[in-house]
């Protein structure tokens, strides 16, 4: 994930904001978590996904589910556009474990529900290697439109 | 008809960009050997020191984890699908 670009930001629209904080929400008291499809840089479409660990402090998407979404992307011809997922009782600042597995060279979209209204922020984790514990953490835009 | 192997964004830096691979059919820790050859640093990024598949990688054979089925041993034939994906997780 060294190549990760300078990236202008992630634009996605209020409902589709509104539709990841209601999956965040609906997750308590456990995490949530979910991936985004893009077209040409812009967000089309949001996937809530299951976690697997269903932890409060843990996320791990379900393989089987990711790989469907990840077709999907492909027959749409869609790009991965990020992965989100929610800190409950933290801030929308990616942790120390979000680092450590942190795999897609893509935006990290963290929604806080710690606080209200929910923060939504978003950052590229870059690694050397997707094997590698440690990153650099950039934060990026987040542009609500429409 | 070869095995065609799907190479996820993050390690495309090692194909060249490629989204795709076509190899020939063997077994999965035959591909990975195939995959290193043609691009070096590959097979690093998919088995652990103890030569298992790493934890952070999640394979498929058509649709089925590779977890599932004979994981490195698992046989591939001429016009299977190997999808090499990451595991996404973290935590707070």
């Amino acid at each position: 994930m060294s190549d990760a670009k300078a990236s202008p930001g992630v634009s996605l629209t209020r409902s589709q904001t509104e539709q990841m904080i209601a999956h965040c929400e609906a997750g308590r008291p456990n995490e949530a978590c979910g991936l985004l499809a893009a077209k040409d840089g812009d967000i089309v479409k949001v996937f809530p996904m299951r976690n697997v660990s269903a932890s409060p402090v843990r996320y791990e998407l379900d393989p089987t589910e990711q790989f469907a979404v990840y077709k999907a992307l492909e027959e749409n011809d869609w790009e991965l556009g990020g992965v989100f997922h929610s800190h409950t009782r933290t801030a929308a600042y990616p942790s120390p474990t979000d680092i450590r597995l942190a795999s897609e060279d893509v935006p990290y979209l963290i929604v806080s529900l710690a606080e209200q209204p929910p923060a939504i922020r978003a950052f590229r984790i870059v690694k050397a290697s997707w094997a590698d514990t440690t990153g650099t953490v950039e934060e990026i835009p987040v542009v609500v439109v429409g | 008809m070869a095995v065609e192997v799907r190479i996820p964004t993050v390690l495309r830096k090692f194909t060249e960009g490629r989204s795709s691979v076509e190899l020939e059919p063997g077994t999965l820790a035959d591909l990975i050997e195939q995959l290193e050859s043609q691009y070096p640093g590959l097979r690093g990024q998919l088995r652990d020191d103890s030569g298992q598949l790493h934890r952070f990688v999640n394979v498929y054979v058509n649709d089925e984890d590779a977890r599932y089925l004979d994981k490195l041993e698992t046989k591939v034939s001429e016009g299977d699908a190997v999808s090499l994906l990451p595991s996404v997780a973290g935590g707070s």
